[in-house]
């Protein structure tokens, strides 16, 4: 059956027998193994996997090798309206090769090849991309620093697109990052670990479909696949191996997040980490990597570009010398902006305090400073000084 | 064979039926039959008022006694057609006048040794018995300051069937009672005030507005920084209820088995239900008669949930329909009764279920998921319909020293009861009386714009506000230019609207 099958999608000119090939080890091979990437790379995808298929002997790769329904799989990607880019293709994104030479935990190893879904073109997309990842659980902190920050690197500047933001669709930073980056009409792209249909965490599914239809969701796994702990982990090496840089946003001790930060650094990437309050549980991962120094701290996304820039295109650090935001200020803004600590947090009621005003007048303050970018207000209830930047000043 | 009647008044939710109670006498072995689907309570009337009537020195009829209570079709349930029985079976045998039963009205239970004992629902029972033409009633003498609030009834008060046997052979010992109607009862202060809350002065003047725009209101912060204090003094600063609202009122608080032995119910209730409520004491319920529930005796008034996503799913969900028209209907296999519920929602909620997350000082032990799903029990539909919703941060200096004592109660309610009257008079037209109320499509198209609408659209652009965000920071708005006395909304007030609601994920909210 799975015989006639493969010949009946082999007539297809598009799935010629190596993209077939690549197709049927991606649905049976364990994600993120070097032993099979190293295998393909010196035999040919073709030759491997017409010797998993003959071979007498009794392993779980065999055995799915014999019981695979590639026909099916095929027909179900390409009804989902799915594409399967591998090696040669146009738009196959040479940046995963570093995997190839790249080996953590027991795992490493390019995909066999990528399944695709949305109208973005993934080789054009990731380059300069950026990723950024976090905590599930994240603080309402964690979750608007990864907003601005993906809203701020996926903006269009200098005429062109922005970066594109690269993230793995799960709840908290995740979702942040995508939503800042669409919110702002730049370009994102989700790597998922579960099939393209399956569209995992399913309280992200509204959003993963919206990034399905305008932008891309890129996964290693056939329709049809489930998400597993080995699968997450194989997913953060293509999270790391497709971006130019990746941003720690809010981790816990263990985390996801920490496994990516491993992967970029061993794909000789910049791994970048915004820190947090140090009372809160979600820094301890962030604060590790920028004290063990295989992270620089950023705090926004002209310290990103920083790092990311070309040598040859510098970016000036810090804030512009012709306008200083402050000089505009009159009457109760710059009262109230003096009322806020140069370090630290103040509540709406010490503000209204030093400064002698209603609570309604300090809050409405506070929010015009905010517009103005002086001023932010934590997820807490209360402000804290924000660093002016350029772009914000009206 | 002869017979007389008596009336009552069967109670679905608020609504009132006069009941006839018909009694034959004779023709036949001595027994009492009774038809007109009576519920188990009424049933028993039979073997209650047989006691009674021998207790109070007369004899029960040694023949056939018929009872029927007409409409027949119409269920009836509870004991207060005692009275009414007592007096057409009396009637029927010739014991007392068969003239005087017909023109009362009586509604009370009787115990085995005569006495008169209070039932529930006198208020809205002899307001439909006034509408239906009644003009004089009989109830027990402890309700008696209760049924006076129906204006124009006349009523007299028993303690004991010797009492109702007097008043009905015309020679009373106790003495009828015109009602005026209610008085205005000058109701002792409060005892809860504004100025006992330490600092929170954001989180006061956010009460404030919820109280002036009638906003429902969400306050979210670690435990022990004083939301249930502020919101069990939202009432305190809430305008007195209209005369048409407090009859509304004290109806349902008589159906919900409570005294008004202080007459009519004019200040606006407050009811904190704890967590571990069930579905049927919070909206209503019962087996085979529906009762009203803690969101009804919150009618007007304003219904606090504290730790809000321990309500669990069920509860929260069953608060939409009647957030959204003011009524929770209960159907139940023999009727179905509609319950006004038109109450402020005021949430309060932690962090997380051990309450220390974010807190700098202790460890939340809770796991990262429950956080999530914590925060997730009360997001969608319920978030939708408040307007306010507030971080409190925690108090860091001033508790003992220098933090500067609040109004009071009275001073804030004053400027609300300012704030009311504008809005009373610009929404009229609108067919609202609160700017709370006001659909969206009104405020956006039919009242003024405010000066400053650039600063929305902008917010919007950027995804700080969603639409319906805009639809609420709209409404806080006006509340605030209300209070400030001013007659349209300034740039300024927009600003001040939109600071309250910082720190909403508005992925969540939309």
């Amino acid at each position: 059956m799975s015989e006639e099958g493969e010949n009946a999608v082999a007539s297809d000119p598009q799935w010629d027998e190596e993209r077939l090939a690549r197709a049927a080890l991606g649905a049976v091979i364990d994600v993120g193994s070097t032993s099979l990437a190293r295998l393909v790379s010196a035999e040919g995808a073709a030759s491997v996997w017409s010797a998993l298929r003959s071979s007498g002997s009794d392993s779980s790769w065999t055995r799915r090798a014999r019981l695979l329904d590639l026909e099916g799989l095929v027909g179900a990607a390409e009804r989902l309206g799915s594409r399967f880019v591998v090696p040669g293709d146009e738009e196959w994104p040479v940046q995963v090769e570093v995997l190839d030479e790249t080996e953590l935990g027991g795992m490493g190893g390019a995909p066999a090849g990528l399944w695709l879904l949305g109208p973005g073109r993934l080789n054009e997309l990731v380059g300069g991309a950026v990723a950024i990842v976090g905590a599930r659980a994240a603080t309402r902190y964690g979750e608007s620093v990864a907003m601005d920050l993906a809203s701020d690197l996926a903006a269009a500047r200098d005429g062109g697109p922005g970066r594109a933001v690269i993230s793995g669709g799960a709840y908290g930073i995740d979702a942040a990052a995508h939503r800042g980056a669409l919110s702002g009409d730049g370009r994102t792209i989700a790597v998922l670990a579960c099939g393209l249909d399956q569209l995992y965490p399913r309280g992200n599914a509204g959003l993963l479909r919206r990034i399905g239809e305008q932008q891309l969701l890129v996964s290693e796994s056939p329709v049809g696949t489930h998400p597993t702990r080995a699968g997450f982990l194989a997913r953060n090496r293509l999270i790391a191996a497709l971006s130019a840089g990746t941003i720690v946003v809010e981790a816990a001790a263990r985390s996801g997040a920490a496994n990516t930060a491993r992967w970029t650094a061993a794909c000789q990437r910049v791994v970048m980490a915004v820190p947090g309050p140090v009372h809160s549980g979600m820094s301890v991962t962030p604060h590790r990597l920028i004290r063990d120094q295989m992270a620089s701290l950023v705090a926004n996304a002209e310290d990103v570009q920083a790092l990311l820039a070309p040598i040859s295109q510098p970016v000036l650090l810090g804030v512009g010398g012709e306008r200083r935001p402050l000089d505009q200020l009159g009457g109760e803004l710059l009262v109230v902006r003096e009322a806020l600590p140069g370090r630290g947090t103040a509540s709406t009621d010490e503000i209204a305090v030093r400064t002698g005003l209603s609570v309604a007048d300090c809050l409405a303050s506070l929010n015009e400073l905010e517009d103005r970018g002086l001023v932010r207000a934590d997820g807490v209830g209360t402000w804290l000084l924000a660093r002016p930047s350029r772009s914000t000043v009206r | 064979m002869s017979s007389a009647s008596a009336f009552s008044v069967a109670l679905a939710g608020l609504e009132g039926t006069l009941v006839e109670v018909e009694a034959a006498t004779g023709g036949g072995l001595p027994r009492v039959v009774m038809v007109g689907l009576p519920d188990t309570a009424l049933y028993q009337a039979r073997d209650r008022c047989k006691a009674a009537v021998t207790s109070a020195g007369l004899s029960w009829p040694s023949q056939l006694v018929t009872i029927n209570l007409t409409p027949a079709t119409l269920p009836k349930a509870g004991s207060h057609y005692d009275l009414a029985i007592v007096t057409a079976v009396l009637a029927s045998c010739g014991a007392v006048p068969v003239e005087q039963t017909h023109r009362l009205v009586l509604m009370g239970e009787v115990g085995l040794d005569g006495r008169v004992r209070a039932v529930r629902g006198i208020l809205p029972g002899l307001m439909a018995a006034m509408a239906a033409g009644k003009t004089t009633a009989v109830v027990p003498r402890s309700q008696l300051s209760e049924a006076l609030l129906v204006e124009g009834l006349t009523v007299w008060g028993v303690d004991h069937l010797v009492d109702l046997i007097e008043v009905l052979n015309g020679r009373p010992v106790i003495s009828e009672v015109p009602s005026t109607g209610p008085e205005a009862v000058e109701v002792a202060g409060d005892a809860l005030d504004l100025a006992d809350v330490v600092g929170q002065h954001e989180a006061r003047f956010a009460l404030e507005v919820a109280a002036a725009g009638r906003h429902h209101l969400f306050m979210h912060g670690a435990p022990g920084l004083g939301k249930t204090m502020l919101a069990s003094r939202l009432p305190g600063v809430l305008p007195d209820l209209e005369l048409a609202e407090a009859l509304e009122v004290s109806a349902v608080h008589s159906l919900a088995d409570e005294q008004l032995n202080d007459g009519l119910i004019t200040r606006p209730p407050y009811c904190a239900p704890h967590h571990s409520i069930s579905l049927a004491a919070l909206v209503g319920g019962g087996i085979r008669v529906a009762r009203p529930g803690a969101i009804s005796r919150a009618h007007r008034g304003v219904l606090f949930l504290d730790e809000a996503p321990e309500f669990g799913a069920r509860a929260l969900e069953a608060l939409r329909t009647p957030l959204e028209s003011g009524w929770v209907t209960l159907g139940r296999s023999q009727q179905q009764v509609s319950y006004p519920a038109r109450f402020q929602l005021v949430l309060a909620a932690n962090p997380c279920p051990c309450g220390q997350a974010g807190s700098a000082e202790s460890d939340c032990t809770c796991a990262p998921m429950s956080i999530r799903r914590y925060a997730d029990r009360l997001s969608g539909p319920i978030l939708d319909r408040i307007d306010l919703q507030l971080q409190l941060p925690p108090h860091r200096t001033g508790l003992l020293a220098g933090g500067s004592p609040g109004e009071s109660t009275s001073v804030v309610a004053a400027r609300v009861a300012d704030a009311r009257e504008r809005q009373r008079h610009r929404l009229a037209p609108y067919l609202a009386a609160t700017n709370a109320e006001v659909a969206g499509a009104t405020l956006r198209k039919r009242l003024p714009l405010p000066e400053g609408v650039e600063l929305l659209e902008s917010a919007l652009r950027r995804g700080k506000i969603s639409a319906r965000g805009l639809d609420k920071v709209l409404r806080v708005a006006w509340t605030i230019a209300d209070l400030a006395g001013k007659d349209a909304v300034a740039r300024a007030h927009l600003r001040t609207a939109m600071s309250l609601r910082r720190g909403i994920s508005e992925s969540v909210a939309a």
